[in-house]
């Protein structure tokens, strides 16, 4: 097969725009989809079932813009803020592995860290399991109600 | 981890697809000429969209329609020094071997396992070796259990072998070599315990 390439490196994305492209193609958690996939292929669905697990699943347009413009100011390479755009690291042991040689650059770790809390929304394990509490303690009320009622 | 690439290809119509647009039947074969394929760019994931399609030429004795087309595809290219989080797969006394879902190819290394460590027989599995990072006196055990970090250190296209032993393992076209042995890489679980940042701090 002979294919020309025109351009190995056209821009590098972050997980959340695949997500998008992948979305907007009409991909879903729905379960009909195996049969249905038209416009998605099977090997897509791969990709957006490991892409939905990440951080990826929570983040707007508008929140990763904002945060990339905004980690201008901290001397960051440009892979690096895409690393973290698709890691979402919450603390500092988790930034660190990300950056190369932070304490030879004089990185602002703590300012990072919070501009990551305040602009990029938390990992959608993390609300899950948040959620699944809540169930769990509501459905122990429940019967209580039931009973009562 | 994924990144664009452009590329111009000479791609056939074939006729049972020339009722439909040209923009769909032309990405139709692209999609199943490409996608989950792996070129000398990384794995193909998605077509990103068409630029240009050019000709239409029918080759003699063909009943279909060819074109040029330059499109950009959406390629799994992980660089040198990133971090991805992926799943444990398995595991022997020469490493480990990671999974992304999509792609299974990651493999850590004994050397880059955190040391002092051992392997020894899991006692689940007996088919598998499992690994035991040892950090004073505790001992952290490497499982499937929760996502496990891996730094990107190199990725390579082994070369299509010509002979293949008949116990060889099926030929791997792009293979990532990761390793854990940092602070924060890793099982996640390892570095739950060290404190997040609370909102209470800002």
């Amino acid at each position: 097969m002979k294919n020309i390439i025109v351009k190995a490196n056209a821009g590098a994305l972050t997980n959340f725009e695949v997500l998008d492209l992948l979305n907007s193609r009409g991909a879903s958690k729905d379960t009909t989809r195996v049969i249905a996939s038209e416009t998605v292929s099977r090997s897509e669905y791969k990709v957006y079932d490991y892409l939905m697990e990440t951080a990826a699943s929570t983040q707007t347009r508008d929140s990763v813009t904002k945060f990339s413009d905004k980690c201008k100011g901290f001397k960051l390479a440009k892979a690096e803020i895409l690393n973290i755009i698709n890691l979402r690291p919450s603390s500092d042991v988790e930034l660190t592995p990300i950056l190369e040689r932070p304490d030879e650059r004089e990185i602002d770790i703590e300012g990072i860290l919070a501009l990551v809390q305040e602009l990029l929304p938390p990992l959608p394990t993390l609300e899950a399991h948040k959620e699944n509490e809540q169930e769990e303690t509501e459905d122990g009320e429940q019967p209580n109600m039931e009973t009562s009622v | 981890m994924f990144c664009l690439s452009e590329l111009e290809d000479t791609v056939r119509v074939p006729p049972s697809d020339l009722n439909l647009p040209l923009e769909v039947a032309i990405k139709k074969a692209l999609q199943k000429l490409f996608l989950d394929k792996v070129l000398s760019i990384g794995l193909c994931v998605s077509i990103y969209g068409i630029k240009s399609i050019e000709g239409g030429f029918v080759l003699p004795g063909d009943g279909a329609a060819t074109y040029k087309v330059r499109f950009r595809i959406v390629v799994f290219r992980p660089f040198v020094g990133e971090v991805i989080a992926a799943k444990f797969k398995e595991s022997d006394s020469n490493g480990l071997r990671l999974t992304l879902g999509f792609f299974e190819d990651v493999y850590v290394p004994a050397p880059l396992i955190p040391t002092p460590n051992r392997c020894e027989p899991d006692p689940y599995n007996r088919n598998q070796m499992r690994w035991v990072w040892k950090y004073g006196d505790d001992e952290f055990i490497i499982d499937d259990s929760c996502q496990i970090k891996f730094r990107v250190e190199n990725i390579s296209y082994p070369p299509v072998p010509t002979e293949r032993a008949e116990d060889a393992k099926p030929f791997a076209p792009m293979v990532v070599t990761g390793t854990i042995d940092d602070d924060g890489l890793g099982p996640v679980s390892w570095w739950e315990a060290c404190a997040p940042i609370s909102d209470d701090e800002d």
